[in-house]
């Protein structure tokens, strides 16, 4: 019991301690500066701008905008990874594209899509959805390719029709991959959208952040960190839960070490 | 007649490149999206008179430090934690928290804290590169097989040449992958940084052909960015290629990511 409780402490302290020498710094007056205001600031930032509404407000909007984005990515781009590990035309069409273009980095064409699908929502759920698809792609075709021939000859040996190997066999063998490549992309999308929230827009979380850091309130720039790193957090463990769910029969594995 | 893999790899893109070519000629492309020729062409006259190089040379000079200074880092706190429980506890929470925000949230922070010039931008991603890297040389090093080290330790191999010779090498293939996240970072977040504001580079070169309405010079820009990303990557590629041939531990992965 009290090992135990110790064993928390020594693999938590860090966070509290930190927190606790900011606070120390900040009060005692060794460190004056904009930069680091006291906890108390932040928390009054973060519970008036909770309570006005203002930061969950901007935080559903920037959701909504990683959600659209995320999803829209993962319904095109695992029926799409499917293609290419089954067909060799599909393959030898589209590999270069996604295997060259993997470490292109695409943020470059963020300036394009601006102009294509204008400043709003549109423009970076379009970008969302372009850097998604990659790892979704990728890394769902390697699972796709990785499956066992044997799995597939003794399912076509027995005469299982194409419609039901696709839905009860390969599928089915490729989830540990698919989900891989989607656990990939999930963060990806809100750093994309929060990230082309402050080049320019006038809501999300990447707005308010942005324009806390001109006025110098850097109070509500950790408190939209702060919220930030929330909804990543919550966002990976549901799609942990949901991978739990659908690959029940592998249990042990990577998904356990974050 | 049987089309080869290796044509059929091209038919796309050059697909692409053609339909973009020929509507932009027909004037059937909005302005805003020049031809790939008067890309070219733009490419050539920002090459000529000196510019293009100069933002070249400003925009590798803050990628290489910062990707050197933070991937550096992020290894040797990694195998630290990896090989010293302390050091893995005060890490972990930290990180574990941190991964989940996007590191261009502390830009305002950066910015004040180091102005607008060289400074801001290589601390920055410094600071993105060493997660990534902290997570893959911490998994890395934890994941040294056993086997390996039981074997070395019984023959009496001293600490030094247990890391230098046991758990480096083994981590190394891991090592290069967080070094290669940590790269694609660094170029996003050299863009983003370099577009929200900057003294000098190829972001500031992008948006003043933008505020210019010169969109061939956008281009320009943007191709030689994302050509930049590309090639250092196929560098750090052959770099890993180099070091590991021949090893056959943990190198049967992947060859993307």
């Amino acid at each position: 019991m009290i090992t135990q409780a110790l064993r928390r402490v020594e693999r938590w302290y860090s966070i509290p301690l930190l927190l606790l020498l900011w606070q120390i710094s900040v009060s005692s007056g060794l460190i004056e500066s904009r930069l680091l205001p006291g906890l108390g600031r932040v928390w009054t930032a973060l519970a008036t701008d909770i309570g006005n509404g203002v930061l969950p407000y901007h935080a559903a909007i920037t959701l909504s905008r990683a959600g659209v984005g995320f999803a829209l990515a993962a319904f095109a781009g695992v029926p799409f990874a499917a293609a290419m590990a089954r067909s060799t035309l599909v393959r030898n069409l589209f590999e270069p594209i996604f295997f060259f273009g993997y470490p292109v980095p695409k943020i470059a064409l963020f300036p394009i899509f601006t102009y294509i699908f204008g400043i709003g929502s549109p423009s970076k759920i379009a970008f969302a959805f372009l850097e998604c698809l990659y790892p979704i792609v990728v890394t769902s075709y390697l699972g796709f390719r990785a499956i066992p021939n044997p799995l597939l000859w003794t399912a076509e040996n027995m005469g299982t029709p194409r419609a039901i190997m696709l839905r009860r066999v390969i599928f089915p063998a490729a989830f540990p991959g698919i989900f891989t490549g989607l656990r990939i992309a999930l963060p990806i999308s809100i750093i994309v959208i929060v990230l082309t929230e402050m080049i320019g827009d006038s809501k999300g979380l990447g707005y308010y952040l942005a324009v806390s850091g001109t006025r110098f309130e850097f109070a509500n720039v950790y408190a939209a960190i702060l919220i930030i790193g929330m909804c990543g957090f919550v966002l990976d463990r549901a799609l942990l839960l949901l991978r739990r769910k659908v690959v029940h029969w592998e249990r042990n594995d990577l998904s356990e070490n974050h | 007649m049987k089309i080869p893999a290796s044509v059929q790899h091209w038919i796309v893109p050059i697909a692409i490149l053609f339909a973009w070519e020929v509507l932009g000629r027909a004037a059937l492309l909005p302005r805003y999206l020049p031809v790939p020729t008067l890309i070219l062409a733009a490419l050539y006259e920002v090459a000529a008179d000196g510019e293009l190089f100069r933002a070249v040379v400003i925009s590798l000079y803050r990628v290489a430090v910062g990707f050197a200074l933070g991937t550096g880092a992020g290894m040797l706190v990694g195998l630290g934690a990896g090989l010293v429980p302390g050091i893995r506890h005060f890490f972990d929470p930290l990180v574990g928290f941190l991964y989940a925000v996007p590191k261009i949230a502390f830009l305002p922070v950066f910015l004040l804290l180091f102005g607008l010039g060289h400074e801001s931008k290589i601390a920055i991603i410094a600071f993105s590169c060493f997660f990534p890297v902290f997570l893959a040389s911490r998994y890395a090093a934890l994941s040294v097989g056993k086997l390996l080290v039981w074997t070395a330790r019984n023959m009496g191999a001293p600490r030094s040449t247990m890391f230098f010779r046991v758990f480096i090498p083994a981590a190394a293939p891991q090592l290069f992958s967080g070094a290669r996240i940590g790269l694609a970072h660094s170029f996003v977040i050299l863009f983003a940084a370099e577009l929200m504001g900057s003294q000098g580079g190829l972001g500031p070169l992008i948006s003043e052909g933008e505020d210019a309405a010169r969109f061939d010079l956008m281009f320009a820009g943007i191709v030689t960015f994302a050509a930049l990303g590309f090639v250092s990557d196929r560098i750090l590629m052959a770099i890993r290629r180099h070091v590991l041939r021949g090893q056959i531990i943990g190198t049967a992965e992947q060859l993307v990511r």
